[in-house]
């Protein structure tokens, strides 16, 4: 398998504080990586230290296949990033600093820096400083500048702050066309799930510093988490029924009148018409999936569970 | 490098800088003529210039004038170039480009160093030159001591700008130590008392050892803000 990202046994201690220990963490070339997690996790601790900003206490990087070593500056051309938040020359125009921002990467590219500007919806404001942008145009524009001289790999830390939803929708879809149409790959850190659900081909947890699971989107849907869910009047009645009558063995008897049938052997109209012939009396069923935010806070509950369990 | 130093003008608006060094220069140049030619400093009993000691040559009122104000200079271009950008952020900015760190700040150190260094030699051209030009027709108050057609006087003028600029690298550890402008500033303006001042008949001015002391401070501070930067983290 041939990552572009690859950690191995990633730690960060500051002034004697764990901020991250053993992250293991696997990035294809060409997918979009969301990186979740709550706030405090150590998304952005893992972000600085592939940028080289920050130094690993232990463990290793790899990237482009080659080592991260603090001299390791030629990988960085090949990179784009946002770190917590860009930051510009706030005298300078957009258009100025995006310039400037070509000149240290040594990238030419004639017309680059409009197409980047036109990308982001940022031409008109292109003249203006950037003093006077408000803070979803920074973004935007730091995203510009992180995509400027084409990446190949483009971190982005919570890059949908500030932003509306029509931006936070422009923003996803602009991720999507650079991996698709340019073969960038993209790791993007997100505390809001909803919006990594919708564009990442894989998805890594951390939560309190550890890497908790690293897990393609694809794999989630696999995993039996979209279900039926039956309201019922009788729960004892409905979950005879669905064992004795139907055969079926993989649900789940909730608390409030709600059942889960996991299992797909048997259709719909198959459980509705066994339930009604017992005489059970079915106030709702519907097709129903667990989303990425279900199974996030799973984990997280599972690791608090366990971390306390330790101490 | 060049590159990097001009990139380091441009985005910090040395325009801005040029136009404050040639206020500066006029304001020095007025101030020091009115001393030597309108009799400013001249005690009104008496008619002679009520001088401190060791100030009684005009050239040593142009060193300390020109010395001090650009000394400070130095120390805000620092913290401007270098401090308030570790500050604000953008020298995070700075180490996400394929460029070593050391060459980054080395950049922005000569980039002040170099437009610090001409903007003093060219002000004490200019301040030279005006006294001298008032001398044609106009005396004195303070004796003119110095000669602009010996090589000497331009090696020494060359040499102590050096130094004097060069000083500013103290401000700029202390300030980056500290992670704060004002105490770089604060750092200048203890230099310029400690280089300039005098206490009654005691200066420092002229004492050689006090000044290679500071110049090899200025060279082992300078070295000290770039060493390790490469494996330290961007906080």
């Amino acid at each position: 398998m041939s990552y572009i990202v690859q950690t191995s046994r990633l730690t960060k201690t500051i002034g004697g504080k764990e901020l991250v220990k053993d992250v293991e963490l696997h990035i294809k070339k060409g997918e979009i990586y969301g990186f979740v997690g709550p706030n405090g996790a150590g998304k952005t601790t893992v972000m600085k230290m592939i940028t080289n900003l920050w130094k690993p206490t232990q463990g290793e990087i790899e990237l482009f296949g080659k080592t991260l070593t603090p001299q390791s500056y030629e990988m960085l051309r090949r990179m784009g990033s946002i770190i917590e938040f860009p930051r510009f020359y706030e005298h300078m125009s957009g258009y100025e600093n995006l310039k400037l921002h070509r000149e240290y990467m040594g990238y030419y590219q004639h017309g680059s820096i409009e197409k980047a500007l036109d990308m982001l919806d940022l031409t008109s404001a292109a003249d203006r400083p950037v003093k006077n942008y408000s803070l979803g145009m920074k973004e935007r524009l730091g995203i510009a500048r992180a995509i400027l001289c084409k990446p190949e790999l483009l971190i982005l830390d919570e890059p949908t702050n500030g932003l509306d939803p029509a931006g936070m929708k422009q923003i996803r879809s602009l991720l999507r066309i650079l991996c698709t149409e340019y073969g960038t790959t993209i790791m993007v850190s997100s505390h809001i799930l909803s919006e990594i659900e919708s564009i990442a081909d894989t998805v890594g947890v951390i939560h309190r510093g550890r890497m908790r699971r690293e897990i393609a989107m694809k794999e989630i849907e696999q995993m039996s988490l979209s279900y039926r869910e039956l309201s019922v009047q009788h729960l004892e009645k409905a979950s005879y029924v669905l064992t004795e009558k139907l055969g079926l063995t993989n649900f789940k008897v909730m608390d409030d009148g709600l059942i889960r049938i996991y299992d797909t052997a048997v259709s719909t109209q198959e459980i509705a018409k066994a339930l009604a012939l017992a005489d059970v009396q079915v106030l709702a069923i519907g097709q129903k999936a667990e989303t990425l935010e279900d199974y996030f806070m799973k984990l997280c509950a599972k690791s608090s569970a366990e971390m306390e369990k330790t101490c | 490098m060049l590159k990097l130093i001009k990139l380091e003008w441009k985005k910090n608006n040395i325009g801005k800088y040029v136009i404050k060094v040639i206020i500066l220069a006029a304001l020095i140049t007025l101030f020091v003529y009115a001393m030597a030619y309108l009799g400013i400093a001249n005690d009104p009993d008496t008619g002679v210039p009520d001088t401190a000691p060791g100030n009684e040559m005009i050239s040593a009122s142009i060193e300390m004038f020109t010395g001090m104000s650009f000394l400070i200079l130095g120390g805000v271009m620092l913290s401007s170039f270098i401090i308030s950008a570790y500050k604000n952020g953008t020298m995070g900015l700075m180490f996400s480009y394929p460029i070593k760190r050391q060459k980054i700040l080395v950049s922005q150190m000569l980039a002040v160093w170099i437009f610090d260094f001409a903007a003093l030699v060219l002000t004490k051209l200019l301040v030279y030159g005006c006294i001298l030009a008032g001398s044609r027709f106009m005396t004195s108050s303070f004796p003119i001591d110095f000669d602009i057609a010996d090589p000497g006087f331009y090696i020494v003028l060359f040499i102590r700008s050096a130094v004097t600029v060069s000083m500013a690298f103290i401000a700029l550890y202390i300030g980056l130590a500290m992670k704060s402008s004002k105490a770089a500033i604060v750092t200048s303006f203890v230099l310029v008392f400690l280089t300039q001042g005098n206490i009654s008949h005691f200066t420092l001015r002229h004492n050689a050892v006090f000044m290679s002391v500071l110049t090899f401070l200025s060279v082992a501070f300078a070295f000290l803000s770039v060493y390790k930067v490469e494996i330290r983290d961007f906080m």
